[in-house]
């Protein structure tokens, strides 16, 4: 991944974030041992992606204004339980799909990132409302992340401000259809990863730092002038 | 090696059918082992139904819907989730304690299923017929705090160590006031063994306007019974007892770093664990697999939901006490209680009997 | 600390019966008052930055300024400046802005925190964000913004294309050998920034003996949003009124107010009377969907997650929201307000829309009771909050708690009726306070203000039918472009649904505000949430925590 991140200057946003292995992720070692995709495995993908289609765990995660409507998509009026996704587990490790409800802010990528990363594969990321597609309203801001793509790959994006519960609602039933379909995000490369502070490029920045930060504490270092 | 009242047990009645001998140890254990996988299956297979169910239950008490896209009311949920959830990455953590952690689960999914060895399900439907059966099944359904124990020391995450402290405080504080009003039963029926309790409860306590009231323990003693539920409900930690969860203050507790198969045998073992409370319940106080019209089976597996659904309901509606205030309950309200219960039956059993 | 010695009984000084005699309490300050500027709704005292505590310990104790509501910080060409602006929780109408200057070269000044404890968190973010640094502030950190940054972005020369770097390093390692401290048997646990409970994206460094908390500090700016900047960046006229809606996001329509106030007072813009009307109904219903979610995610603490209390109270919600959709085209964001008036009329037809509104509040009586059989009335509810996370009236105010949190410790305050605006005034209703102080007063206090707003909601209902169809004006004549006068300068508070909402603007005689502040209540009550949970269990924490119904959207704006 960091390899990457040091190309990220010749290429495009786009070219970047679309990388190498997209597309990979339901690629099973046994998959590979046959070379190819028997009959067999192809029925069983295929079971497969209903079952990921069909149920999913929903991570109780709420950041700012549109997590309000995503509590009401999950209410009584809208129930987003009847498409099999209504269940909230507040730990990241039994969640399938990550809806992301909002701003993400300076402080809080890393974190979210962490928690992204505790998820177990294969996990999908609903981006909802505008804040997650390019930081929104609040774009021009000197904390505001440019969009929930710049720190995880994202599924789906509902737009909004915030999305009603019924936008959210096809979000995830398009989500659905596209997992059990086979598909996937494209997206695996992402302009601001983690990284151990001590592999950091030493400039002026990372100097003023360096007696703050452990070299081994993981950062996320931003430039901003490379958002989007 | 049979009382007067004991029904043939599961083992039997196999052997009987598939004409193995009951006296070779080899073939005796074989029957045994065809009869456990059935039982087994029974209650797993109502435990997979829990995964549907909850969810309509829960939508039931809150005006909601829930899943009804997959499949006929939504049934094929069970299907999608379990294979869902099997087939999910298994993440173990960093720097957890690799054997405690891996047998976690299988203790608390184990523990709870022993314990339906002994409980007569009716239409001969009971593995084994110990003189302890009581016993026993406490015995073993207090297993599961191990489980807890183990699984919550075992992540290396501060909030399933709370959990797990907070299970075994709290089962130490409930298991006394569970054991000591089950004991009032025993009292009650002279015997620990589980089919006699049961055929106990056969006898009609009155008439009621030509319809007879059977004498189960829970129209006897309704004292005791409320009790029993009480402690159960903390026991199998729901609300308002399910602190050792409590999603909001501790994450998930115990199973806060559990994914995959292992969050799997948790949340299955959790279920069982309702349903082998509910078992007890219904063998101790609600007169077993007895009831008109219906066979045995269908009036236990009819009991036993209805536990679980009075379960489900307290979680919806009920809110949560806290740790301190659960000991506080559990040490100066239950246990003095069901003392109180204990030597009241005694007194009475001793006078009337 | 002041808050052992009585109180005067004697008349405060500088009151008189219509308003403050600025010129009694410029007396009081004798020499440590260099200099007097006038604001727009008050005076402000310029002080030296060596004096501040003098000045506010004279003004609090012998003037009665015993509210601190805001610390404005701001950066001008030639100076720092913090505006310290003083209020009375007897009579939130005596302002009184303390002006303290700074060099720019050393821009360094008396921390006001031994006098007003609210001013810690205040002076941090003017810290962080604008520079200042505050001599014996006892934590003088960034509060917003990560440890690690780079600058102060609202301070002039700010450069926000630079790269950032971010520590992940709270998380690191939860077990790791620094988190223990060596003698104690305590244990650190980090609830937070993503936990089901914080209901958001609120970070409690807590420290637990037990399962009782030691010691809890929360750590916000997961979501702070540049709000001030943005708003800075906007013209008057339309451009900023969109942004309050983001500010509390579960009680959105009245935080327009607080803008639409300042702006119009600053530019001195009236609105007509059938517009304040509609301004408090819709602020009213608003109030009443912020106090349903209050309620529900309250009971998510308390019950468990996704129970039947939670979910009516999100069914009640969705009802008050589909009322503001109809009025306002939004669910959430619905920028209604305008400089003037309002942007909409009722919806044609007005008997469906005056039918439907009366329908929510005609079931609204019997939906309240079904509340408190199953929650005020549960004897396991009340022995999980009756009694904990106990907020004392003195230590209320040392806080500058305002909102339901103030009046569920008793604390008779309200803006709407003690600095009227609106058509408040006019209407018949009563502000509730709650003796309690613990979190079960802050709840009944939020399910009778729903009853209260009910009320108001019904009065505005009759005006608007019987209000004669050719004096329906919705807007009065406002300029296109706004630019006030320069250097007018304009702190105005209205009552949110979290509390008190104080909006500073410095103008600079462009049509954009050079200095736009926002007050949130839920930055101040937050932090009185130490105060309340030490010594408590881990349940209480989040419960209080609940209870004290926080939006990190204000919080961290």
């Amino acid at each position: 991944m960091s390899s990457n991140d040091k190309t990220t200057d010749t290429l495009s946003t786009q070219d970047a974030r679309m990388g190498q292995g997209a597309d990979d992720r339901f690629n099973s070692p046994l998959r590979e041992a046959f070379g190819s995709t028997p009959f067999i495995l192809t029925k069983f993908d295929k079971f497969m992606n209903w079952v990921r289609g069909s149920s999913m765990f929903m991570l109780q995660f709420g950041i700012a204004c549109c997590s309000i409507e995503m509590i009401h998509t999950y209410a009584i009026k809208h129930d987003l339980d009847r498409f099999g996704a209504g269940v909230p587990r507040s730990s990241p490790r039994q969640a399938d799909v990550m809806i992301v409800p909002g701003t993400i802010v300076s402080k809080f990528a890393p974190r979210m990132k962490r928690v992204y990363d505790q998820m177990p594969e294969p996990k999908f990321v609903v981006g909802m409302g505008s804040c997650t597609i390019s930081g929104g309203p609040f774009q021009e801001g000197y904390n505001v992340i440019k969009g929930a793509e710049e720190v995880i790959p994202v599924d789906i994006h509902v737009p909004g401000c915030p999305p009603r519960p019924e936008a959210l609602i096809y979000g995830v039933a398009k989500l659905q259809e596209r997992v059990a379909n086979g598909e996937s995000a494209p997206v695996t490369v992402k302009p601001y990863e983690m990284e151990q502070f001590g592999d950091l490029e030493q400039d002026e920045i990372v100097q003023k730092l360096a007696d703050q930060i452990d070299e081994d504490d993981l950062v996320m270092r931003y430039n901003w002038t490379d958002s989007p | 090696m049979t009382g007067p009242l004991q029904a043939t047990t599961l083992p039997e009645t196999l052997s009987g059918l598939l004409g193995l001998n009951t006296n070779d140890p080899l073939q005796w254990f074989l029957a045994a082992l065809i009869a456990s996988a059935l039982v087994g299956t029974l209650m797993l297979t109502n435990t997979a139904l829990v995964i549907w169910a909850k969810r309509k239950i829960t939508a039931a008490f809150t005006d909601r819907i829930a899943i009804n896209r997959v499949g006929p009311f939504g049934l094929l949920i069970i299907v999608a989730d379990a294979v869902r959830l099997l087939s999910k990455e298994l993440i173990v953590p960093d720097e957890v304690d690799r054997p405690a952690y891996d047998l976690a689960p299988l203790v608390l999914a184990s523990s709870a299923l022993l314990g339906f060895a002994v409980i007569p399900m009716g239409n001969g439907i009971q593995i084994a017929d110990p003189e302890t059966g009581l016993a026993y099944v406490f015995a073993v359904a207090s297993l599961a705090s191990l489980g807890l124990v183990m699984a919550g020391y075992a992540s290396n995450n501060k909030y399933s160590f709370l959990g797990s402290l907070r299970a075994v405080a709290q089962n130490l504080a409930y298991e006394i006031p569970l054991v000591l009003t089950g004991v009032s039963v025993v009292i009650f029926a002279g015997t620990l063994r589980l089919s006699e309790i049961v055929a106990a409860q056969s006898e009609t306590l009155f008439t009621l306007g030509g319809l007879a009231i059977p004498s189960w323990y829970a129209f006897v003693n309704p004292f005791a019974f409320v009790l029993f539920m009480a402690a159960n409900l903390a026991e199998v930690g729901r609300n308002p007892f399910d602190i050792p969860e409590a999603p909001n203050e501790i994450v998930a507790g115990y199973m806060t770093e559990y994914s995959s198969v292992y969050f799997v045998l948790l949340y299955l073992g959790e279920f069982i664990h309702v349903f082998l409370g509910a078992a007890i319940v219904t063998t101790l106080f609600l007169g077993g697999p007895a009831g008109p019209v219906l066979p045995g089976i269908v009036w236990f597996l009819i009991k036993i939901w209805a536990v679980f659904l009075f379960t489900q309901w307290t979680r919806s509606a009920v809110p949560r006490v806290r740790i301190d205030q659960l000991i506080e309950i559990g040490w100066k309200g239950m246990l003095v209680l069901s003392i109180a219960n204990l030597v009241l039956t005694a007194v009475i059993v001793g006078v009337l009997v | 600390m002041s808050l052992e010695e009585p109180r005067d009984a004697k008349p405060e000084i500088g009151v008189t019966d219509d308003g403050l005699d600025y010129d009694a309490l410029a007396a009081l300050l004798g020499d440590t008052l260099l200099d007097r500027e006038d604001h727009v709704t008050t005076e402000g005292f310029v002080v030296r930055p060596d004096d501040v505590q003098d000045a506010l310990r004279t003004l609090k104790q012998e003037a009665g300024f015993d509210h601190c509501s805001c610390v404005t910080a701001q950066e001008y060409q030639d100076r720092y400046e913090s505006i310290y602006h003083l209020k009375k929780y007897d009579d939130p109408t005596h302002e009184l802005s303390v002006v303290v200057p700074t060099s720019r070269d050393d821009p360094v000044s008396q921390s006001a925190n031994d006098v007003y404890r609210t001013a810690d968190w205040h002076e941090r973010e003017a810290y962080d964000l604008v520079g200042i640094e505050y001599e014996d502030h006892p934590d003088m950190r960034r509060i917003l913004l990560p440890e690690t940054w780079q600058g102060h972005p609202l301070g002039r020369d700010y450069d926000q294309t630079q790269p950032q770097v971010v520590t992940l390093r709270e998380h690191a390692n939860p077990l790791q050998e620094d988190h223990m401290a060596d003698d104690t048997d305590t244990m650190f646990i980090n609830v937070g920034p993503h936990h089901p409970a914080t209901h958001g994206v609120l970070h409690l460094k807590t420290v637990l003996d037990g399962e009782q908390v030691a010691d809890v500090e929360p750590d916000i700016g997961y979501l702070h949003r540049c709000e001030e900047q943005l708003c800075q960046q906007c013209t008057y006229r339309h451009q900023i009124m969109p942004y309050p809606d983001r500010w509390d996001y579960t009680a959105n329509l009245i935080n327009e107010w607080s803008y639409a106030r300042a702006a119009e007072t600053l530019a001195d813009i009236d609105v007509p009377e059938y517009a304040q009307v509609l301004r408090t109904m819709s602020a009213e219903l608003s109030r009443m969907a912020g106090h349903f979610l209050a309620l529900g995610t309250f009971a998510l603490d308390v019950y468990g997650e996704f129970t039947a209390i939670f979910q009516y109270a999100f069914r009640d919600r969705e009802i008050a929201q589909d009322i503001l959709e109809d009025l306002t085209g939004q669910r959430m964001m619905h920028n209604y307000f305008r400089l003037g008036g309002v942007v909409w009329d009722l919806p044609n037809p007005r008997e469906e829309f005056f039918e439907k509104t009366r329908d929510f509040l005609d079931d609204l009586p019997a939906k309240l009771d079904e509340y408190h059989d199953m929650i005020t009335s549960n004897e396991i509810f009340q022995v999980r909050c009756v009694n904990t996370g106990v907020l004392e009236p003195d230590v209320a105010k040392e806080y500058g708690a305002t909102g339901p949190v103030a009046r569920g410790s008793g604390i008779d305050y309200d803006l709407r009726r003690d600095d009227p605006y609106g058509y408040y005034p006019e209407l018949d209703w009563d502000v509730v306070t709650e003796d309690g102080c613990d979190n079960y007063a802050r709840v009944l206090v939020r399910m009778q203000e729903v009853e209260e707003s009910a009320k108001i909601v019904e009065q505005c209902l009759d005006l608007l039918e019987d209000w004669p169809e050719d004096e329906r004006t919705l807007q009065s004549n406002v300029p296109r472009t706004i630019k006030p006068e320069p250097d007018t300068e304009i702190y105005s508070a209205i009552e949110n649904a979290k509390g008190e909402l104080g909006i500073y603007i410095r103008s600079d005689g462009t049509d954009k505000p050079a200095r736009f502040k926002i007050r949130s209540p839920s930055f101040s009550n937050l932090q009185a949430l130490p105060e309340m949970s030490n010594g408590e269990y881990v349940a209480d924490l989040i419960a209080t925590l609940g209870s004290l119904d926080i939006i990190l959207g204000e919080v961290d704006r």
